[in-house]
């Protein structure tokens, strides 16, 4: 065994001979940032090594490094093996940060009526002239205090053997849980005495990134408690395929047990915070996408990640909360939002819900952005989707000094067009570390409103500006110098850069695009456009439009229904009536697969160019380009 | 069977003028102005097209130019000047467009020769020119500014621009009042993209030719084809941005598998064959300039033209 110190925390860990050090980092409890999931192509798990003998392929990831950090013991912790003893010391950049992760939804009031209800009953004990059994008595004192028709309501066996202890033990007072299931009515619980009061739901996002919990006291109707954390199934791989690929290496028992650990961690924090017990939730509801649900419910999902992208289910499915390890009442019960595919999952129906374009006659667009986008048009009577990967790069992947959403991440820019200078914040207003998704859209925007850019992106080297320079690779404008920074270094975007975002957002732009053909919708038909997901909350809609990244509609028609999934989420949580409507919600969407779709590639290309290569589809962003270069001129 | 052939077209394509002659400022004997049309060539109902314009290609400096060429021209091709005069006389061309390949020597400097090339080919011939300049962006701006001086008053058209790198070119072009050449990879939006970006630093519309890119017969001109076809119906639908003639220079039909390794005995008419065949599609698909390397292509293209519903004359003669 070698043992791996890791500093600044001084954690130990023993590890055999060959180990990766990024493996006994995870083992020590490090939350190491592995966009790739461990393959040596993300270079964000970078470590020095201090001390101690490995074995890393310099020659080989030297594109990570520069030669000073080289020497100074830099490597990937993917790549590199333990030989000996080691000290290694971990930098701030390549830990997981605490992240902006969105909890808030829409402000809407949700009609209260939740499907799991407490009934307190006093029975009279039965007697000679009454002798009718246990499970009626209980039912029928159930229906006369206003719960369902007893003949609805079945209980389980389990409970049936504890029935007739509880009702003698608790002299004949007790409080029933009755849940509405897809069945009928079931009985949950029994416990003596009157804990009518004590009744709780949770609905959670359960994300591939981040996991929100929202606590509701069920009979007052209040959300008592919210918590969020990272899904911990990020040390298997960031993005779902690595995580599907990681299930099919190792069994897919780890990502279940994360799965459910992130949604337990997250799940005490808010009853703590509540100052409730677990035992008093009877009803999780979980959105999330085709792939977490599946690994949720421990069903193999590796025949989503390859033709022809078939789910197991895509109903929306009960279960017993116990039987997957849910950290709430053992008989309470769990919900899943159906899917529409593996690419539309729980969370777009979610979405749906919550910005309710499933029940109005005026055409919607909406769209979620994260890792991957999905698109979804339509009304109360029909509705178009599709799913695609719009690229790393509005998360900040494939872009030089891009990052997530963490502190120290530029959110905001704008630029003098006559001096090319930039004004930016920061989240938590620190030293800038790099630039997160909406400073890259406000970027692109702003760059081309002050032509330092073409329509394809290409920086015009013609400008003589300090902040315009041309390195080795790649001409580059330069948003902060060193001396501002965190980081020591000129956070800089490059044309290559440039090119990497128009890409994702012609991906974006063109399946909006492909869905309207579809329907046969123009973009002048389009009475709101909704951003789900937590880059459409921060980002700048005018500067969306004008980048090409949405279609042009009136700006104030364009909304942000924050974290969708939490919302929808909610709503299914405390209305009866909306859960009723996802399994229908979700077989009313028609999959549009953009890989099958011949068009595609034409609205791709015609949509890598700013804002698009039919000005006409831009009639107002065009207006203002073409005084911006008069002005200029 | 009678098909409509109307199509209800409202757009027409812009024109551009080749050369200018000295009543224009210049010294060409001969002008062209291309373009014009506003429907499809070669269509029995319509009105005669104008005949394309077949552009004979030289060069400056021969070392990778195909040997079945340099066998047929022997010792011209070391002698663009009186390349250009033959190809004026003798192959009848109606254009020259002279490929400053000299400039594509590695670490390349002199610019001035650049000048005396375009002047001497300038002087030996009286049709219009198009010269196509370097490959190398660190030189381009120095070797179009020279080719646009060089030619001043002579309407050329310069190649070739690209997304990539179209400024230096265009600066040459609006300073000294040339066209310009510009390609794009077989797609329409691409195209269009390139068309935009031109305009808007000041490139008018009259002042561009749309090279789609063409791959020769058998090796993706299908794709070509199928893009010059969109690109023409949009322009007649009345995309102003693509409203422009097209130039086609499928070069690789002497470098292709069937040519290549033809028989040596009749490799010459193998590889006219294919640049004839690849030049009359391109022809169809609405090309107004076509550009071949071997002289004898020339005879048989115009053959076929005059077979084909066009006019007599080559476009419309200034």
């Amino acid at each position: 065994m070698r043992t791996v110190t890791f500093i600044p925390s001084y954690r130990k860990i023993d590890v055999e001979r060959g180990t990766t050090v990024l493996d006994a980092a995870q083992r020590a409890g490090l939350n190491m940032n592995v966009v790739c999931g461990g393959q040596g192509k993300c270079g964000k798990c970078v470590v020095y090594i201090q001390s101690g003998r490995t074995e890393f392929d310099q020659q080989k990831y030297n594109r990570f490094f520069s030669d000073a950090e080289l020497a100074k013991g830099a490597c990937l912790a993917c790549e590199t093996f333990v030989q000996g003893d080691l000290q290694v010391m971990v930098p701030d950049s390549t830990l997981i940060q605490e992240q902006k992760i969105l909890i808030d939804g829409l402000d809407n009031e949700i009609d209260f009526h939740p499907s799991v209800r407490k009934y307190y009953v006093e029975l009279h004990p039965p007697s000679l002239s009454d002798p009718s059994p246990d499970l009626s008595r209980l039912l029928w004192g159930i229906q006369k205090n206003g719960g369902p028709v007893a003949e609805k309501m079945y209980a389980p066996i389990e409970m049936l053997r504890e029935i007739p202890s509880i009702l003698r033990h608790s002299d004949w007072k007790v409080t029933a849980t009755i849940g509405l299931v897809p069945g009928g009515y079931r009985l949950l619980d029994l416990q003596e005495n009157d804990t009518s009061s004590r009744i709780y739901g949770a609905a959670v996002d359960l994300g591939s990134t981040t996991v929100v919990v929202y606590l509701w006291d069920l009979v007052s109707g209040k959300v008592v408690g919210v918590a969020s954390n990272y899904n911990k199934q990020i040390s298997c791989g960031e993005d779902i395929l690595a995580r599907v690929n990681f299930a099919r290496r190792n069994g897919l028992t780890r990502l279940q047990a994360l799965a459910t650990e992130s949604i337990n961690s997250a799940i005490t924090s808010a009853c703590n915070t509540a100052g409730i017990d677990r035992d008093d939730i009877y009803e999780v509801i979980v959105a999330g996408n085709t792939v977490m649900t599946h690994m949720l419910l421990g069903i193999d999902p590796a025949y989503m990640i390859a033709e022809p992208y078939v789910p197991v289910v895509r109903r929306a499915l009960s279960a017993t909360s116990s039987r997957i390890g849910i950290a709430c009442n053992p008989n309470g019960g769990l919900l899943t939002f159906p899917a529409v595919s593996d690419f539309i999952g729980g969370d777009i129906i979610a979405d749906i819900l919550a910005c309710g374009m499933g029940e109005r006659e005026e055409i919607s667009l909406l769209i979620d952005i994260g890792t991957n986008f999905e698109v979804v048009l339509g009304n109360n009577e029909w509705m178009f989707s599709c799913a695609g990967a719009a690229g790393p790069a509005l998360e900040g992947g494939e872009v030089l000094f891009g990052m997530r959403a963490n502190p120290g991440a530029i959110e905001k820019i704008t630029i003098d067009p006559a001096t090319l200078t930039p004004k930016f914040s920061t989240i938590n207003n620190l030293k800038p570390k790099g630039i997160c998704g909406s400073g890259l859209i406000d970027l692109l925007a702003e760059l081309l409103v002050a032509c330092v850019i073409d329509r394809t992106g290409r920086i015009n080297t013609d400008i003589r500006n300090p902040r315009l320079r041309k390195t080795n690779h790649f001409p580059e404008y330069v948003v902060a110098w060193a001396k501002e920074t965190d980081i020591g270094k000129d956070i800089v975007i490059t044309e290559n850069d440039i090119k990497n975002l128009i890409m994702s957002k012609a991906s974006i732009h063109a399946a909006c695009v492909t869905l309207m053909k579809q329907a046969g919708v123009s973009h002048r038909e389009i009475a709101t456009i909704y951003f789900a997901g937590a880059f459409g909350n921060y980002i700048d809609k005018k500067n969306a439009t004008t980048v090409g990244l949405i279609p042009e509609i009136e700006i104030n028609q364009i909304k942000n229904i924050g974290n969708g999934a939490i919302t929808g989420a909610n709503i299914a949580l405390i209305n009866r009536r909306a859960r009723k409507t996802l399994d229908s919600i979700a077989h009313k969407i028609a999959y549009i697969e953009l890989n099958a779709e011949n068009s595609f590639m034409d609205e791709y290309t015609s949509s890598t160019f700013l804002p698009h290569t039919d000005l006409g589809l831009f009639p107002n962003v065009q207006k203002m380009l073409e005084t911006c270069r008069i002005r200029k001129e | 069977m009678a098909y409509d052939l109307s199509f209800g077209w409202t757009g027409t394509i812009g024109d551009v003028t080749l050369g200018a002659t000295k009543a224009d400022g210049g010294t060409r004997s001969t002008s062209y102005r291309i373009g014009g049309g506003t429907t499809i060539p070669f269509l029995e109902e319509t009105a005669p097209s104008p005949t394309p314009l077949i552009a004979f290609e030289i060069c400056d400096n021969p070392v990778l130019w195909s040997p079945i060429i340099k066998d047929y021209c022997g010792d011209l091709v070391n002698n663009p000047a009186e390349w250009a005069k033959t190809a004026t006389n003798d192959y009848k061309a109606d254009l020259i467009r002279l490929h400053l390949t000299s400039t594509r020597a590695r670490n390349f400097t002199d610019i001035g020769s650049v000048g005396t090339v375009v002047e001497s080919v300038l002087s030996a011939t009286g049709l219009p020119l198009i010269i196509e300049g370097s490959n190398e962006p660190k030189i381009d701006s120095e070797v179009f500014l020279k080719c646009g001086e060089a030619g001043q008053g002579e309407r050329l058209l310069l190649g070739t621009a690209e997304a990539g790198r179209y400024r230096s070119i265009a600066a040459a072009a609006l300073a000294f009042n040339h066209s310009i050449i510009a390609q794009s990879p077989i797609d329409i939006n691409l195209a269009k993209q390139l068309n935009i970006l031109l305009r808007e630093i000041g490139v008018p519309r009259d002042h561009i030719v749309i090279d789609p890119y063409t791959g020769s017969l058998g090796y993706g001109f299908e794709y070509s084809y199928s893009a010059m076809e969109r690109i023409r119906f949009s322009a007649l639908k009345g995309d102003t941005d693509l409203a422009m003639p097209m130039i086609c220079s499928a070069a690789d039909t002497l470098t292709i598998k069937e040519v290549r390794e033809a028989d040596p005995a009749s490799i010459g008419d193998v590889a006219v064959a294919w640049e004839f065949y690849t030049g009359i599609a391109a022809a169809a698909a609405g090309a107004e300039i076509i550009c071949i390397r071997h002289p004898k292509t020339i005879g048989l293209l115009r053959e076929a033209f005059a077979d084909m519903k066009t006019h007599p004359d080559a476009a419309e003669v200034q």
